[in-house]
């Protein structure tokens, strides 16, 4: 658990300078209209209920592991073509998608020792690979806006 | 059945070209109207695509002219008519494009056509055809409600060309505003549901993609927007060349000029082909700037490159033609060697690759000297050469090089092949510019030499020592030789005061050089002329002065470049015989120091006389600081002032005279003083004083006991020394120096008689007042503490001297005792207390003193009612035996104090103040027990101490440390 705890911090610590790396990159209006352009308004983002069991908890927190990780990924690579030479960027974004790895295996295997959970139904994100270059720019920012948000709450509950 | 098949066909060809004919005859036109087949749409490129036929043509070929039409939004709203001419071909399929400036999504265009033949060997259509029948041109886009939709998504274009944005609202949309990266874009209403933006000259904004956003002001949504991928343009590349080193391969090259490339796969960078027209060969560069083509073809001595570069919105070629041998870019010289012949010459050889003897080939040597080029010379050589460098400086380090090209054909030098050498040393070739400064020290000259160092190209190597030849004139044989080791650049030589002559050279490892030769008289050194002023400017000083002979070597001035120092940094400057006048610069030379120049006259018996002194300034300054102002002849109405001078090599400038301002409150100025009254009332008189040489000033006419300031301030041309603060001094009363006249010899008359007192104080208080001795200060107080033996004590009241005297007459009265108490102990009322020895020799008790000292009892002597007259004591029981155990002393020491206290009036305040004698041999104990009988030797006065009223009491109770007790020995005494 207490990995996780740890996992939880670093992916909290490390949220704000990529979301910030993110929407500078992708150059204006971004930088300008944070908050209109990368609100986190997310309404397929899985739920997370900070006052629920550890076993909810750490059953959400399973479900939106991986709804990011798929969605990071597909960030990562869309901003590895559109932005090749934002290296910092995409090294924020490699590192975040490695801790979520990690993370989710050590949920799944606390949920399967402790609650004898062995699977845990998700959600993913919608498929942005016809999605124009803004609109893959803006749905990346308003990922990161509200995994930012989210990892917060999340990482204060564990 | 079949019969009939056969002949339809048949039928129509036959049928078909008589009606065409029969049109024709009469004279009604055969329009051959064409038929659109398909009008497709292509999104990205915002593209129409027009297939059409034309249909019932009966001739093989036919040239023909099409016009079409394309309306927007509505089919009588013509936007575009274009002519398209072809030879069209039965059944043949034709293609036409068109590109709309709108993004198709937003508007529907309507598009026909119309044709008319155009063929020279047919009688010609005099006009179009019918027109066909409009086709629809639109993109289905559905938009949802509270939604926007922007066109062209993720669109290329080039820099600087203009696009149209197109935005569909959906329903409940309004008031849409929208951004350009930053910039706000404004655009015009289409329809209630289509805007559209302009956007002219595009700018790029970065190679991922300028943003376009747009937001409705009752949008529920997020923003939308757009990406346009905008391209630098793409240039043309420059400077295309292409030579070859070995007739293997030519090496092309050019400037790229700027990347094209952008990303999200929108375009790579610009690639570049290389296309040779005489053998048909094409190759893709795989650099931006070079590439290297092979020679394939022997033979072939021309080529004609085309270089194309291409993105995905423009193609641009440059093309060269050239002839093979014209571009020969040799290889840098091999081989380079460079040999030595002497101190002055060199000779350099050096090969080159070419293809043969045959070709001549362009070569340039340069020898470079410290980075600079010194020769530069074109040859003509063949393989291999070599080149001769001559008017070297010995002893200098060279580098040379050489490059070659083909010397038919110029076309570029080849690289560069140096090799650096250093040329041997030479004996030097300069003599040395010497000088000397002479002073007569001891009945002999001083001659401190000087020389300057030779220059590199003088000393043609390192010079190692300077040799120095002494000759006496009177005595010529006599000559004396000096080594002098470099870096030194001066000695100093004493010699007696005969003519001589001094030879001077500089050796290095290869010789010596032309010697340098002064002549020195007996009188050198003694020289006295007058000293004129000169005034120098910032570049430095202009020096003249008259000739003293006609037949003058030449001449010489001197002077010190630190004249504040007490180094003098000589500086000299030989100049020609015909010279009267020079400009001496330095950029040591500073502003407000006085430099001293002397010229001398060089005979032509290399003897030097002076003939002048000249001084001066580059710069005058205001003096820098003011003269310390002495006060002489004080008195209450005059005072002189007077100062000391200056050093003229500390002054900043010549002194002009001084100023001094007298200040005051009600004061007349001096008519000679120049008066100035101030703010405060006060008035300033300044009185000036011409001459620099004038040291003092009297300030008159004051008044007595009356304030005064003064300041005394040199001035110079450039102003006068600084505003310090003024000296303040007040005058004296008129009376004053009367009253001195008296009060100072009373004083010292005072003063000497206190002297003397005090010179005689001692015999007068041995006269006088004799100190009495404190036994409580004695020393031997510590022996009693330690020894806790109070027999030892003997009360003062039993040893008054004045006993002594009594017991010559027993049977006298003793009432006149200073202590009258009546004796306690007989054999101290006989014994003499001090000199006389007891019977029983140093067993006997020692006679040493106690006193009660009320000189110092303080109520005692304030009441005046004790004096000297221990009255109390008289009734005490004090007068104790040397053997009165030490508890009994103590008590008896504690009651008779303690009831002379209490009958004092003081009582308890007062003190006591008592004296004691010191012990016969301090901190000795034997030597006490062994020599008591000789108190009286070892008696003195201890310091004496104060005693509380009630200390004697607490303190004997206490311990024995401090008590009125004399220690007489050990144990039984």
């Amino acid at each position: 658990m207490s990995q996780i705890k740890n996992q939880l911090a670093q992916l909290n610590g490390s949220a704000g300078p990529l979301f910030i790396s993110y929407y500078t990159a992708q150059g204006e209006p971004f930088p300008n209209n944070v908050d209109k352009l990368c609100g986190p308004n997310m309404t397929d983002f899985p739920p997370f209920h900070p006052n629920g069991t550890e076993k909810t908890k750490l059953v959400e927190l399973y479900r939106i592991v991986a709804y990011l990780s798929a969605s990071l990924g597909n960030v990562t690579r869309d901003q590895r073509i559109l932005n090749p030479n934002a290296l910092s960027l995409h090294s924020k974004l490699n590192a975040t998608v490695d801790i979520m790895r990690g993370l989710l295996s050590n949920v799944l295997c606390r949920l399967c020792n402790k609650y004898h959970v062995g699977h845990v139904d998700v959600t993913y994100g919608p498929d942005t690979s016809s999605k124009d270059v803004f609109q893959k720019k803006k749905l990346g920012c308003q990922l990161l806006g509200t995994y930012k948000q989210v990892i917060s709450v999340v990482a204060q509950a564990f | 059945m079949a019969f009939s098949a056969v002949l339809h066909p048949a039928f129509l060809l036959v049928v078909l070209p008589l009606k065409a004919s029969l049109s024709e005859v009469l004279g009604e036109p055969f329009q051959l109207i064409p038929e659109i087949l398909t009008v497709s749409i292509q999104s990205k490129l915002q593209q129409v695509n027009l297939q059409w036929t034309v249909p019932n043509l009966t001739h093989q070929e036919l040239k023909m002219g099409f016009q079409i039409e394309i309306s927007r939004m509505n089919a009588s709203n013509i936007i575009w008519v274009e002519d398209y001419s072809t030879t069209v071909k039965r059944n043949q399929v034709l293609h036409w494009n068109w590109k709309s400036e709108i993004p198709l999504e937003c508007v529907t265009h309507f598009i026909r056509i119309r044709a008319m033949v155009d063929d020279a060997n047919y009688p010609p259509q005099n006009s179009w055809s019918n027109w066909s029948s409009w086709k629809e041109v639109s993109v289905q886009v559905s938009v949802a409600p509270n939604t926007l939709l922007i066109f062209p998504k993720s669109k290329l274009l080039e820099e600087g060309s203009n696009v149209t944005i197109c935005l569909l609202y959906g329903q409940y949309l309004y008031n849409v505003s929208c951004m350009l990266q930053k910039e706000p874009i404004h655009g015009e209403q289409l329809d209630s549901h289509v805007s559209l933006i302009k956007l002219n000259n595009v700018v790029f904004h970065s190679h991922s993609g300028t943003n376009i956003y747009c937001q409705a002001m009752n949008a529920t949504k997020t923003p939308f927007g757009t990406v346009l991928f905008v391209s630098k343009v793409l240039e043309e590349p420059k400077n295309f060349s292409c030579e070859t080193q070995d007739f293997k391969t030519l090496k092309c090259s050019w400037e790229p000029g700027v990347d094209t490339a952008l990303t999200w796969s929108q375009q790579d960078s610009q690639n570049y082909t290389l296309y040779e027209s005489f053998s048909g060969r094409s190759e893709l560069s795989d650099h931006r700037n070079s590439h290297n083509w092979k020679i394939t073809e022997e033979s072939q001595e021309t080529y004609n490159f085309t270089l194309t570069t291409e993105n995905n919105l423009r193609k641009r070629s440059v093309n060269i033609i050239f002839n093979l041998t014209h571009r020969v870019h040799l290889k840098a010289p091999h081989d380079v060697t460079l040999e030595t012949v002497d101190a002055k010459k060199a000779n350099m050889t050096w090969k080159m690759h070419s293809r043969g003897d045959n070709y001549i080939l362009l070569c340039q040597v340069e020898l470079q000297h410290e980075t600079e080029v010194i020769h530069e010379c074109n040859v003509s050589v063949h393989m291999s050469a070599s080149y001769l460098f001559s008017d070297l400086e010995p002893d200098t380090e060279y580098k040379a090089r050489v490059r070659c090209a083909d010397a038919n054909h110029f076309w570029k030098w080849s690289d560069w092949a140096q090799k650096a050498f250093s040329t041997p040393e030479a004996a030097p070739s300069q003599a040395l510019d010497v000088w000397r400064q002479v002073r007569s020290e001891n009945g002999s000259h001083v001659v401190t030499l000087f020389w300057k160092p030779l220059l590199k190209s003088q000393a043609n190597g390192k010079i190692v020592s300077y040799n120095i030849v002494v000759e006496n004139q009177d005595r010529p044989s006599e000559a004396e030789h000096y080594s002098v080791q470099a870096p030194a650049l001066g000695t100093q030589l004493s010699l007696d005061m005969c003519s001589y002559k001094i030879h001077i050279t500089a050796n290095n490892s290869m010789g010596v050089s032309p010697e340098s030769v002064m002549a020195l008289s007996n009188d050198s050194g003694h020289e006295e002329v007058h000293e004129k002023r000169i005034k120098g400017t910032k570049d430095g000083f202009h020096i003249s002065w008259e000739p003293l002979s006609g037949d003058a070597l030449g001449y010489v001035v001197d002077w010190c470049a630190h004249s504040r120092d007490q180094h003098c940094d000589l500086k000299w400057k030989n100049l020609g015989p015909n010279t009267t006048s020079t400009n001496i610069t330095s950029d040591a030379f500073k502003p407000g120091v006085r430099y001293n120049f002397r010229i001398f006259e060089k005979s032509v018996q290399q003897n030097a006389q002076l003939l002048e002194k000249q001084t001066g300034y580059t710069q005058e300054l205001a003096p820098l600081e003011n003269p310390k102002v002495i006060i002489n002849n004080f008195t209450s109405n005059s005072f002189i002032l007077s100062w000391p001078g200056y050093d003229s090599d500390f002054q900043s400038a010549f002194i002009e005279g001084y100023r001094v301002y007298l200040k005051s409150k009600e004061m007349q100025c001096h008519p000679k003083g120049k008066r100035t009254s101030l703010s405060d009332n006060s008035v300033l008189c300044e009185y000036e004083i011409k001459d620099p040489e004038q040291k003092s000033f009297t300030v008159e006419n004051l008044q007595p006991e009356s304030l005064y300031e003064f300041l005394v301030t040199p001035y110079t041309s450039a102003g006068q020394g600084p505003n310090e603060t003024f000296t303040k001094v007040t005058t004296p009363d008129e009376n004053s120096h009367m009253l001195l006249k008296i009060i100072l010899p009373m004083t010292l008359c005072v003063l000497l008689i206190v002297i003397a007192c005090y010179w005689k104080s001692q015999w007068v208080k041995e006269k006088c007042y004799p100190d009495i001795p404190n036994p409580y200060k004695s020393s031997i107080l510590s022996l009693i503490k330690s020894k806790k033996n109070p027999h030892l004590i003997m009360n003062v009241k039993d040893c008054i001297p004045d006993v002594l005297e009594v017991i010559n007459k027993v049977e006298g009265p003793k009432t006149q005792c200073i202590v009258s108490g009546k004796p306690h102990n007989e054999d101290v009322s006989i014994k003499p207390p001090s000199s006389v020895p007891t019977e029983d020799g140093s067993s006997g008790p020692v006679p040493f003193m106690f006193f009660e000292n009320f000189t110092y009892d303080q109520s005692a002597f304030d009441s005046g009612s004790h004096g000297l007259n221990p009255g109390p004591l008289k009734d005490t029981p004090g007068q104790l035996g040397l053997l009165t155990p030490p508890d009994k002393l103590l008590n008896v020491l504690e009651k008779d104090y303690m009831k002379s206290l209490a009958e004092s009036p003081t009582e308890e305040t007062s003190l006591i103040y008592v004296s004691q004698l010191a012990s016969p041999m301090c901190g000795d104990k034997d030597s006490l027990v062994t020599n008591s009988p000789k108190p009286v030797h070892c008696s003195g006065y201890k310091r004496q101490m104060a005693v509380p009223g009630r200390l004697p009491s607490l303190a004997l109770s206490e311990s024995n440390s401090l008590t009125s007790m004399i220690l007489l020995g050990q144990g039984e005494q």
